[in-house]
């Protein structure tokens, strides 16, 4: 049957819910558009038979162009929803992302990922005078300006704003501003104490 | 030294929400509680901190080392005041130390530095700190004197004042040989002792009160400070029973709500409630049964280890007029009408078995329909879970464990400390049975002793110190009520137990001897390490408990030899 493969390509990104990145089917968008050739020329041969007289061969080219239609829009719906989370992946990771998710994006991806975030970077520093605002933090406002957080792994110094380091080290324990850790709360390092 | 609130004032302004604070805790549930009245504190007023926790003196040299070029100000829960910190940790002119320290003696120096060295200490403790005078001398003024002497002379009378000078000198160098032995007297008779004070998480919430920041959860907290320096027995009952009364003020001024109709509280409130209960450990998550068998104070009472002590047990239970199955479930479980006035009733039939003390004044923490502790089950929990040996993890994640288990959102870290304090109080009752039972306590001459095998159960929990000395209580209290000799009875006593069987290592701890009028002073710490440098052995100080050492295994008969002789 036509357009099976496009739309397992499709069930394959609603299957990874909450918005996490699957590998890049190269191998599906290729058989998915070798089909497509594949219907278009068989198409292309029938259309000429059907000038030259032949008007039962009309409704087997609907029928080809229709299913050539359907794998169009499947493959631009998985490469439009691909494309969403990956940019979400900006608010959440911040502009350097994890090795893993990285080999999960095909190298186009990449590339439109490096120009949104140089996009944002540059919007952001437009904004709240000379030092820039970044956008991405404080999505909800927050509770208290410092929060408590534990220190899960050897980390090593930690720089903040003012120039103070800190030694983030094994179930040590720190009063941070929340906004400096925010990342490394994501990145596993830290874990934020509920008291 | 100056008030508590002022140097805290002093930190905040010092800091000024810019400087960080760097807090290092030692591992036992009072300097825990402290520690979390004083990261509430700094919540209040954004003072940005890092808590690193210490077990021992290695340990605070190692954080201290790491972090002295990021911080500036330092704050010392539970540890530091008894030894000269400026000497041993060598800091910077501009790092300041605020130490909240239960240890006593303070070291003479922390106590006269105002500088670098604020002291966190209620003012109404006894310090008994000898008078400046008579151990500080200020050197450079008696040579300036000797300078002016010489110079100051006349050529005519040149020989005679000479003479007088000399004389004058040797006069002066007696004098101070007289001064220096009896600074050395002095600071002998201060130092020989070693014991505790006020309860560093009282001193924090006294801090809070004052402030005016305090609140029914710190209350709280400062009383399982107070109770562990009461279950670790290591203040004098006296002491206690005041603290407990100060601290009953605080509890009416903050739980006088809910006493009507009209102020009623929703049930999920915390409420602390004062008791007169029964010192019996954890009974109300045991059965009565087995917290009377593991309970020091029965179990010694009643000679828990002989055969007759089963049967007076035994008897105490029948007495009581309590079905021994009902004795046996978990307590929750009991029947109504038997836990109504169980309280009076066991106290009733005590009193009749010679166990006169069996209600102790504490208090109670209630919030929701069934979560109910006493202080001393929260004490035994966390301590239990600073000391967990189930899991080979470093003792900083068994720390944070147990800090965690102080907060009311993880009960299930409290329930898991409690059932480890079960095990642990088996493991010491079991300890202790075996321990008289074969006559492993021997009388020394000057003190008592007990040696653990390498190879008994248990033997690894009481590697670490706090079960160690909980362990040598309970042996104590024990071996006073089985022994006959009346001489005995009133020997303090060293228990050691294999530390480290692949280094070598034992650790040693000596405690006060066991008397109704023991005023919990402890002079092994400074007899431990006369032995110790007499006998060139290989000793350890690391604990911040000077009565704690360790101890290479084969230096450890000379080493006793010496504490004998030093003793006796």
């Amino acid at each position: 049957m036509f357009c099976e493969r496009a739309v397992e390509l499709v069930r394959e990104l609603r299957r990874a819910t909450d918005g996490s990145l699957p590998a890049f089917s190269e191998d599906g968008i290729r058989q998915v558009l070798e089909e497509m050739k594949a219907l278009y020329e068989q198409n292309q041969a029938d259309v000429n038979e059907a000038k030259s007289g032949r008007g039962n061969l009309i409704s087997t080219i609907k029928f080809r162009h229709c299913s050539l239609l359907r794998n169009r829009r499947c493959i631009i719906a998985y490469l439009y929803d691909r494309l969403l989370r990956i940019r979400a992946l900006r608010w959440e990771y911040g502009s350097i992302l994890p090795n893993a998710l990285r080999f999960h994006m095909s190298a186009e991806e990449m590339e439109w990922f490096n120009r949104y975030k140089k996009s944002l970077a540059t919007y952001m520093r437009s904004l709240g005078g000379e030092e820039g605002l970044d956008v991405t933090q404080d999505m909800k406002p927050p509770k208290s300006l410092y929060i408590e957080v534990r220190c899960l792994k050897d980390y090593g110094e930690f720089e903040i704003e003012d120039g103070t380091t800190i030694l983030l080290k094994k179930n040590s324990q720190h009063f941070l501003p929340r906004w400096k850790c925010e990342q490394l709360i994501r990145q596993g390092i830290l874990e934020h104490v509920l008291s | 030294m100056t008030g508590v609130c002022i140097n805290y004032h002093v930190l905040i302004l010092f800091s000024n929400g810019l400087q960080r604070v760097l807090l290092l805790v030692a591992s036992d549930v009072d300097a825990l509680c402290a520690c979390k009245i004083l990261q509430a504190l700094f919540q209040c007023d954004h003072v940005q901190y890092t808590l690193v926790p210490v077990s021992g003196w290695q340990e605070l040299e190692t954080a201290f080392l790491e972090h002295k070029d990021q911080f500036k100000y330092f704050v010392l829960i539970n540890c530091g005041a008894n030894i000269d910190l400026l000497e041993v940790l060598q800091p910077e002119e501009d790092t300041f130390f605020f130490v909240c320290d239960t240890h006593r003696p303070i070291n003479v120096v922390n106590v006269y530095n105002d500088m670098q060295i604020k002291l966190l200490v209620k003012p109404d403790d006894d310090l008994n700190v000898p008078a400046y005078d008579e151990i500080f001398r200020d050197d450079e003024e008696e040579e300036e004197d000797s300078g002016n002497e010489s110079d100051g002379s006349e050529p005519s009378g040149k020989r005679k004042r000479f003479e007088e000078a000399v004389v004058e000198r040797t006069m002066k160098r007696r004098e101070r040989r007289v001064w220096e032995a009896r600074r050395q007297e002095i600071l002998f008779d201060y130092e020989q002792y070693e014991y505790h004070g006020t309860s560093s998480a009282i001193v924090m919430f006294d801090l809070a009160w004052k402030m005016s920041k305090d609140l029914n959860d710190m209350l709280w907290w400062a009383i399982v400070g107070l109770t562990d320096q009461w279950v670790q027995d290591k203040i004098t009952q006296m002491k206690y029973v005041t603290d407990i009364g100060i601290l009953q003020r605080h509890v009416s001024r903050h739980n006088h709500r809910n006493e009507d109709e009209e102020n009623s509280l929703s049930i999920d409130c915390m409420r602390i409630a004062f008791e007169y209960d029964l010192r019996l450990a954890l009974y109300q998550h045991w059965s009565l049964y087995e917290s009377l068998c593991n309970t020091c104070y029965t179990s010694a009472s009643l000679k828990l280890w002989s055969v007759q002590g089963q049967k007076r047990l035994q008897e105490f239970l029948a007495e009581m007029g309590l079905p021994l199955k009902q004795v046996k479930q978990k307590f929750n479980s009991m029947d109504m009408a038997l836990k109504e006035n169980l309280r009076d009733m066991i106290e009733e039939s005590a009193n009749k078995f010679g166990m006169k003390d069996l209600r102790v004044q504490t208090f109670s923490i209630h919030f929701g329909f069934k979560n109910k502790f006493l202080a001393s089950d929260i004490v035994y929990a966390t301590a239990s879970l600073m000391e967990n040996i189930e899991k080979e993890e470093p003792g900083t994640a068994s720390f944070i464990k147990a800090l965690d288990s102080l907060s009311r959102s993880n009960l299930e870290k409290l329930y898991h400390g409690l059932e480890l304090a079960k095990k642990q109080l088996r493991a010491i009752q079991q300890t202790v049975a075996s321990c008289i039972c074969t006559n492993l306590v021997i009388s020394q001459g000057p003190f008592l002793y007990c040696c653990l095998m390498e190879g008994t159960p248990d033997v690894k929990l009481f590697s670490r110190p706090v079960s160690l000395c909980l362990l040598s209580k309970y042996l104590l209290k024990s071996f006073v009520c089985s022994t006959k000799n009346k001489r005995c009875k009133l020997l303090p006593l060293i228990v050691a137990a294999p530390m480290d069987v692949e280094q070598g290592t034992v650790i040693m701890v000596g405690i006060p001897p066991e008397t109704e009028s023991s005023d919990k002073k402890n002079f092994f710490g400074r007899a431990f390490e006369k032995a110790a440098e007499s006998t060139h052995s290989r000793t350890l100080h690391n604990h911040f408990d000077m009565s704690i050492i360790e101890l290479k295994t084969e230096d450890r008969s000379k080493f006793l030899d010496a504490l004998i002789s030093l003793l006796s």
